[in-house]
């Protein structure tokens, strides 16, 4: 999960405080695990540095949280490329996936796009895994179908929320 | 029991179940049912109506003894009209208080007449133009239903003062019944086919109560599935079918009370009926009540013995269990035995022991449906199927044959018995129309008028009549002979004798012996005849034999041979020109005068001989009798093949998708149809045949065949497999459509 | 070159649009998934592209064995049963075994629909059956073998006319996971062999994992989704 495209793709909707966007993950994403001040900033001068953010005015008072972030142009397709890449299909990155589907949402673009682009990889990695199995004795069956298993749940999944796109963003916007 | 009941009330329920599908399920079965309980309900009736027909037979009776002198007299007529038979009394009424005879409410005055309605209608129609002349009386009332046989009888009373007593007299109407009425081995017979022709009936009613089983069966072991005990599924099941019955019941009267109104206008005389006295006894109504809800829970439960234990309602389709035929073949081998050991047995002279006869074809008729499921089996595992719809159909009925059995061997029964009576028949008309070939160069009225009546004056007006070519008169005697025969003599010129006998080069001088219809010549030189009348004796001379049998057999004698006879009576040969139509009648007309002092009898070709009216009517009643029964029978058939395309919804479906043409599915339930039916008709025609030539055997009559009959029946049965066929191709459409793809 | 294109199909069940401008494309060869929710009218876009069932509209053309275009939905009832007999195959979830034949003759039923002599179809109907290793069953009642031995009957009988395109509408579905692999496997190597390309309606991920690529339906409408192996 990557925390520097979630914060690009929070900063979308307009220029905010770190506070603010620390607030705003943890609201989405952060159910168990919210965002230490630390990574907030650690992430934002990252970003800063590759010229993906820029410091959009700080206001009266000291202190970084003062200072506000907008997103640029770079940053812009940044996210853009981040959102129409699939994930390598691998086990447990729903949080990766769900946080592309809110993202993408709360920035207007199809969600079920993304859905879609995820399932295809899926599907080929698991053509790929079908195929050895094929090919392989029992062990490289069993091992495969081990994988094969988890990525139908994923794909499971995928399909689930695609069926749900629209309550989500009702959900999302609100 | 409250737990049976309520179980019960649940079947119930569930039978009605609210659905739409449910009631539809309901009303079927209320139909199927009813009209086998209808059909059971008329037959419930013929012992009413049989009762209340002699009982007004009887009441019309004459009483010929009395005291003092007679109050009325009476002359009975009847002659032919063409095709139909027109009979009354013509009465002098001598004292007012005269017995009236039943039906009319006084007596006719001279020149007065009550007709029966159907005599009515005769007359006021075009058809009945030429018996007009016949009737110049003045109408003054209609016979009522007390005064008639059937409603269709052409009944008259006529009033005439010129009747002189002579033997004629009228003390009063009506004789007590006979007791027993009926010969007990003709009620027997009439019980046998009346079984028959029953049969179907309850195998429709069996399989009318199985609709939608499948779908039923389901629901049955859904009731498994959650707990219910064998014991209590069968209780449920038997309150479902019970429903089904009962509303077969209700309809059944229904039916049975909206068609009894039309009994009357049933054309043939003697099945017609007067609707007030169609009415079930209370004994046989009784039973058809309590017999069909029974037979409803018994098939029903029957039918499930397999099914009801599973409580996933998955029965896997299992090799049938092969039927046994020895004991198939008990029935048959022994009501031939019996039929066998009583051939010969019977003579002209000897009495025949009947009941080894009527238990042989009762035990062969019965092996029939007995036999037919093992011979169905049998036939079909031999059968392979050469075309892919053939194959199904094979395949199918190897599956399970026995449905389709049982409903054909209720068909196999009735054709039997049929092809049966038809031979029988066959062989007696092959007599008659013996008689009839021998006529067929005769066309003559044979006129008898009553000893007192004006000889000269009938002879007069016969000679006016249209059509007529001939009068000739011919002096008859009758006489018994040593040897216990009896013997009819005719005298008359050759002209005469030539018209009633095929006699080659008839001289005269020459005395005649025509065969009787038993194949002995009449007489024999040295006969000695004892004339009935005079008691005088004469002995036989010379004679010639003509060869061919008659009816008309006799000692046919010319004038110059006749010397030192005295004849007892006197008739007419009215000689008819063939080329007239309708001569008889015209002839009849032209002795309208002397109404009831002539009798008059046709001899030729035509309908209106009595025989041939009685085959008529026979082989009418056999042939709407069995098209009946084949038609309840195809009914359960439609059952059976509807019930099937419904069961086999998703492998048709998914055939017609993978591009099985229609035209095969069609084929294939064409074949299912045709297959059982085919083999019971090859069985009963075999059953049938077989039966007809042992028992005309036994009887030592020569056996004929009625092809044509047999020929009938057969396209009927052809006809039948198409119908049904034709009829279960909708569902067959519905099922193949691709919506039986989706799954349910 | 496509095998068979569909093009704009809409096809409704009363007030239920089942597909709303829908179309797919199918190479000669090529497996297929076509996959969806269930009610989204996967099955409806495969009776639509069989010819089993007419569309409302849009067109459906097949290229045949001589190479020529024909169009299914411009043909009448009778056309489509014969191209569905001689140049499809069909595999149903369950209840597509005639019941009352056995399994070799199940398997013969289509040669000799097209007019083959008993013996030949029944020799090339066991072949079949051997190779879809269920040849044991072969004089069996489809009533009488396991759910997994009746789909590879059904399998041998949808390959046995050797067809250009094999339906198979949720062939799996009635059968354990184990079970569902073997049919798979043998249905796709069978007809990779054959070179008959395969339309697979399912909504199972490791089933549609046999196919090369997938079609996805959503809500009557289809979207190829194309994937270079």
């Amino acid at each position: 999960m990557s925390i520097g495209h979630a914060l690009l793709g929070l900063l979308e909707g307009g220029p905010r405080h770190g506070y603010d966007l620390k607030r705003a993950y943890d609201e989405r994403f952060g159910q168990d695990r919210p965002l230490h001040y630390g990574q907030v900033y650690s992430t934002l001068s990252r970003l800063l540095k590759n010229g993906l953010v820029t410091e959009a005015g700080v206001e009266a008072g000291d202190g970084p949280e003062r200072k506000r972030y907008a997103i640029t142009d770079a940053g812009v397709t940044d996210v853009e490329r981040w959102l129409s890449t699939p994930e390598k299909p691998e086990p447990y990155l729903q949080n990766t996936l769900y946080a592309k589907v809110v993202l993408a949402l709360l920035s207007g673009r199809s969600a079920t796009e993304v859905l879609d682009t995820q399932r295809a990889a899926h599907l080929t990695t698991m053509r790929e895994l079908t195929r050895r199995k094929a090919d392989g004795d029992l062990a490289d069956q069993l091992i495969c179908d081990f994988a094969l298993f988890h990525l139908e749940a994923d794909l499971r999944w995928l399909e689930l929320t695609a069926a749900r796109v629209d309550q989500l963003a009702a959900e999302v916007m609100r | 029991m409250k737990r049976v009941v309520s179980d019960l009330a649940l079947g119930v329920r569930l039978a009605v179940g609210g659905s739409r599908k449910s009631w539809a399920r309901l009303a079927l079965q209320g139909v199927g049912i009813g009209l086998g309980v209808a059909l059971l309900l008329f037959a419930a009736s013929l012992p009413s109506v049989m009762d209340a027909r002699s009982d007004r037979e009887a009441s019309r009776e004459i009483v010929a003894e009395g005291n003092g002198p007679a109050p009325l007299l009476a002359e009975h007529q009847g002659h032919a009209f063409r095709s139909d038979y027109v009979a009354g009394h013509y009465l002098n009424t001598l004292r007012p208080d005269a017995p009236v005879p039943p039906g009319i409410d006084r007596l006719p005055g001279d020149g007065e007449i009550f007709l029966s309605p159907a005599l009515a209608k005769l007359l006021d129609s075009p058809r009945g133009e030429l018996l007009r002349p016949r009737f110049p009386q003045k109408v003054v009332g209609t016979i009522g239903q007390a005064g008639l046989q059937n409603p269709n009888e052409l009944q008259f009373y006529a009033g005439s003062a010129n009747i002189k007593e002579d033997g004629n007299a009228v003390h009063g109407w009506g004789v007590a019944k006979q007791g027993g009425g009926m010969n007990p081995v003709l009620w027997l017979l009439s019980v046998v086919g009346l079984v028959v022709l029953l049969f179907p009936v309850l195998v429709f009613v069996g399989v009318a109560t199985r609709l939608a089983a499948a779908q039923r069966d389901r629901r049955l072991a859904a009731l498994r599935l959650v707990g219910a005990a064998a014991s209590r599924v069968r209780l449920i099941a038997s309150g479902e079918s019970l429903a089904g019955a009962l509303a077969g019941l209700a309809v059944g009267f229904g039916i049975f009370f909206a068609v009894r109104p039309f009994v009357d206008q049933i054309s043939i005389n003697e099945l017609s009926a007067f609707p007030s006295e169609v009415m079930p006894t209370p004994a046989l109504t009784l039973t058809v009540i309590v017999a069909v809800p029974v037979l409803a829970v018994v098939t029903s439960l029957l039918a499930m013995r397999r099914t009801i234990i599973e409580p996933l309602g998955v029965v896997r389709n299992q090799k049938p269990v092969h039927r046994r035929v020895w004991w198939r073949l008990v029935p048959v081998v022994v009501g031939v035995a019996l039929l066998v050991s009583q051939i010969g047995k019977i003579t002209q002279t000897e009495k025949p022991d009947q009941w080894p006869v009527v238990f042989g074809i009762v035990l062969l008729m019965l092996g029939i449906p007995v036999l037919l499921p093992w011979l169905v089996e049998r036939v079909v595992f031999l059968m392979k199927g050469g075309t892919p719809a053939l194959q199904l159909a094979v395949r199918r009925l190897q599956l399970d044959s026995g449905t389709a059995a049982r409903v054909v061997g209720g068909v196999a029964v009735v054709l039997a018995g049929t092809v049966t009576l038809q031979m029988m028949l066959a062989g007696v008309e092959k007599e008659v129309q013996a008689n009839e070939k021998k006529q067929a160069s005769f066309s003559y009225l044979s006129v008898k008028p009553r000893q007192s009546a004006d000889l000269s004056g009938i002879a007069a007006a016969l000679g006016k009549g249209k059509g007529v070519t001939a009068v000739h008169r011919v002096d008859t005697a009758w006489g018994s002979l040593d040897n216990g025969g009896y013997v009819s003599i005719n005298i008359a010129p050759c002209a005469a004798l030539t018209q009633e006998a095929a006699i080659p080069n008839c001289t005269d001088g020459k005395i005649y012996a025509v065969r009787e219809s038993t194949g002995q010549p009449a007489a024999q030189a040295g006969d000695v005849v004892t004339f009935r009348q005079s008691g005088e004796k004469w002995t036989v001379p010379q004679v010639e034999v003509i060869d061919g049998t008659s009816n008309t057999g006799g000692l046919f004698i010319t004038p110059a041979a006749a010397r030192g006879l005295v004849p007892y009576s006197a008739e007419f040969l009215v000689v008819l020109d063939p080329a007239v139509p309708d001569a008889a009648e015209h002839a009849r007309n032209a002795m309208a005068g002397y109404s009831w002092q002539v009798y008059s009898y046709f001899g030729g070709q035509d309908d209106t001989n009595e025989a041939e009216r009685v085959f008529g009517v026979v082989r009418r009643a056999l042939l709407a009798g069995s098209l009946l029964t084949l038609l309840v029978a195809a009914a359960s058939l439609l059952v059976v093949a509807l019930e099937q395309v419904r069961e086999r919804r998703r492998p048709l479906a998914v055939m017609a998708a993978s591009g099985v043409p229609r035209g095969t599915l069609a084929r294939s339930l064409l074949w299912q149809n045709a297959l059982p039916l085919a083999i019971s008709t090859a069985v009963s025609l075999a059953t049938g045949i077989g039966l007809g030539v042992l028992v005309i055997r036994v009887f030592g009559a020569e056996v004929a065949f009625d092809w044509a009959g047999i020929g009938l029946i057969t396209g009927i049965v052809v006809g039948l497999t198409f119908a049904v066929t034709a009829l279960t191709l909708p569902s067959l459409r519905r099922a193949t459509g691709a919506l039986g793809l989706r799954s349910e | 070159m496509s095998l068979l294109r569909a093009e704009g199909l809409s096809k409704s069940f009363g007030k239920t649009h089942a597909l709303e401008d829908a179309g797919i494309t199918i190479r000669a060869g090529e497996v297929v998934a076509v996959m969806g929710p269930s009610g989204s009218g996967k099955s409806t876009l495969l009776h639509c592209l069989a010819g089993i069932l007419p569309p409302d509209r849009g067109t459906v053309h097949y290229r045949d064995h001589f190479g020529s275009d024909r169009e299914l939905t411009a043909m009448n009832d009778g056309e489509r049963s014969e191209l569905r007999r001689t140049e499809f195959g069909f595999v149903f979830q369950f209840g597509q075994l005639v019941p009352e034949l056995t399994c070799l003759e199940n398997v013969a039923l289509p040669l000799r629909l097209s007019g083959m002599k008993r013996k030949n179809a029944e020799r090339a109907a066991r072949d079949w059956l051997a190779r879809l290793e269920v040849d044991g069953v072969a004089d069996q009642r489809p009533g009488e073998t396991s759910g997994g031995q009746g789909q590879r009957v059904a399998i041998a009988r949808a390959l046995v006319t050797g067809p250009k395109v094999i339906f198979a509408d949720e062939p799996t579905g009635a059968l354990d996971s184990l079970n569902g692999e073997r049919v798979m496997h043998l249905l796709t190597t069978a007809a990779r062999e054959t070179g008959a390309a395969v339309v697979l309606v399912t909504h199972e991920p490791r089933v549609a994992a046999y196919s090369d690529r997938e079609v996805v339906v959503r809500d009557g409408r289809s979207r190829d989704v194309e994937f270079a192996r």
